[in-house]
């Protein structure tokens, strides 16, 4: 009905804004003579991301509706406990069986009226959790959604959800995360052909990772070879500057230094089995990242000498 | 039926798979290699084996004005090759055309 409503206006608007008549256009006066075969195909690869955005989206929205309505619903209930259309008489007669549903949940600590209203249906219980979670947090304030049938804005929610974490733990999310404080690579050219990153070594043990794992990164990035010499400097086969160093440093720290979820470079590099994982300590999270790999090379020396090397 | 909608629908699916293919990959990696001098070379690397790489190639050196060809190799598949740093012009193009989503490319280099 109200779901309804909501879904097939953006069902239709979705659609328009990104039927890909432009995108074929384009490719027709790039490609010429090549787009009747490649045509179909690309229609449908990119019909089905376009279902899955929009499921997303639907999903967003009912999700919010329904708590809204359950909101309403409950302000309802609690003033006239009685005449709720909602609630299936058959519902009254097991109260035992919901109070075994209800201890497994504990730790959530629901409000009693919410209880009164869950149903046995699993479905319908996965369902209700989630609005009950949302609840829970739409009780703190924000009155003005309440009796309202609109939209929340994405701003007013990110707004919300970050009232909410600051005021859960005050601190954590200040806004001014600690900076990462790191003396920039010196990088220096040798003669014509090779780089040198002279503090290579001293950024590692800033970093507390391995030599290993950033000079394996560092040369995939780059895609060429080099090694670290006697003076512990890092030399690079090519020209690099500072600037492009540092622009792969980042990218190092961000994938395999500071922690995917709360950004703290207090952070463990592990290996298990073939894959890294980031421990972070100081939220605990651990996420797998993006293994090291150089990928295709392609071939750039002279090949006559590559072919008399192999001869 | 909305709740049947919500139950079928995991939120997280696109988080867990995007995560694994970073993993194993199923991203098409643009990457650049320096060559003599200050001359330097693009590379594609995981395009679908469903696309025509050599109308790609023969579109993108029209549009972009450089060299280019599609290198078979035995582990990556198909190739693009095209000279100098075409980054930038190749994840637009690619995107633009509707062959790769913006996040299924992973550029590298400097
Ligand atoms: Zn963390």
């Amino acid at each position: 009905m109200d779901d309804d409503m909501i879904f097939d206006p953006s069902l239709k608007k979705k659609k328009k804004k990104k039927t890909g008549f432009d995108m074929d256009a384009a490719l027709a006066s790039e490609q010429g003579e090549s787009t009747s075969v490649e045509a179909p195909v690309e229609s449908g690869d990119v019909d089905v991301p376009e279902d899955e955005n929009l499921d997303l989206d639907n999903f967003g929205k009912k999700k919010k509706k329904k708590k809204k309505t359950f909101f309403n619903l409950e302000e309802l209930e609690s003033a006239l406990p009685e005449t709720t259309e909602e609630k299936p008489p058959a519902e009254e007669p097991e109260p035992q069986e919901e109070d075994l549903v209800d201890d497994l949940d504990l730790e959530i600590d629901f409000s009693k009226t919410k209880k009164k209203r869950r149903k046995k249906n699993l479905d319908e219980l996965v369902a209700e959790e989630e609005n009950n979670e949302n609840q829970e947090n739409a009780e703190d304030l924000h009155g003005d959604w309440v009796s309202t049938d609109r939209d929340y804005t994405y701003d007013e929610l990110l707004e919300r959800v970050f009232d909410i974490m600051r005021e859960k733990n005050p601190g954590m999310v200040s806004g001014k995360k600690q900076k990462f404080i790191m003396r920039p690579p010196q990088v220096v050219r040798i003669g014509t052909k090779k780089t040198s990153f002279a503090n290579f070594t001293e950024i590692c043990k800033t970093l507390h990772r391995q030599p290993k794992h950033l000079l394996d990164f560092l040369l995939a990035e780059l895609g060429t070879s080099g090694s670290v010499d006697g003076n512990s400097q890092l030399i690079i086969k090519g020209r690099f500057q500072q600037k492009q160093i540092e622009n792969v440093l980042r990218r190092y720290i961000k994938e395999y230094v500071t922690c995917h979820t709360c950004r703290s470079p207090d952070t463990i590099l592990q290996k298990d089995t073939r894959l890294f994982f980031l421990q972070c300590e100081t939220c605990g999270s651990r996420c797998s990242v993006a293994s090291i790999k150089s990928g295709f090379q392609a071939v750039t020396g002279k090949r006559a000498a590559i072919r008399a090397k192999i001869a | 039926m909305s709740i049947q909608n919500l139950n079928t629908f995991d939120p997280f699916a696109d988080a867990i798979k995007s995560s694994e293919d970073d993993v194993q990959d199923g991203l098409v990696h643009v990457r650049i290699q320096q060559r003599n001098g200050r001359k330097t070379l693009t590379t594609v690397q995981g395009l679908s084996s469903e696309y025509d790489l050599k109308k790609i190639v023969r579109a993108c050196k029209k549009e972009f004005a450089c060299n280019g060809t599609v290198v078979e190799h035995p582990e990556y598949g198909e190739v693009l090759q095209l000279q100098g740093d075409q980054r930038e012009n190749i994840c637009q193009w690619l995107t633009k055309s509707g062959l790769v989503k913006p996040e299924q490319l992973k550029v590298h280099g400097f």
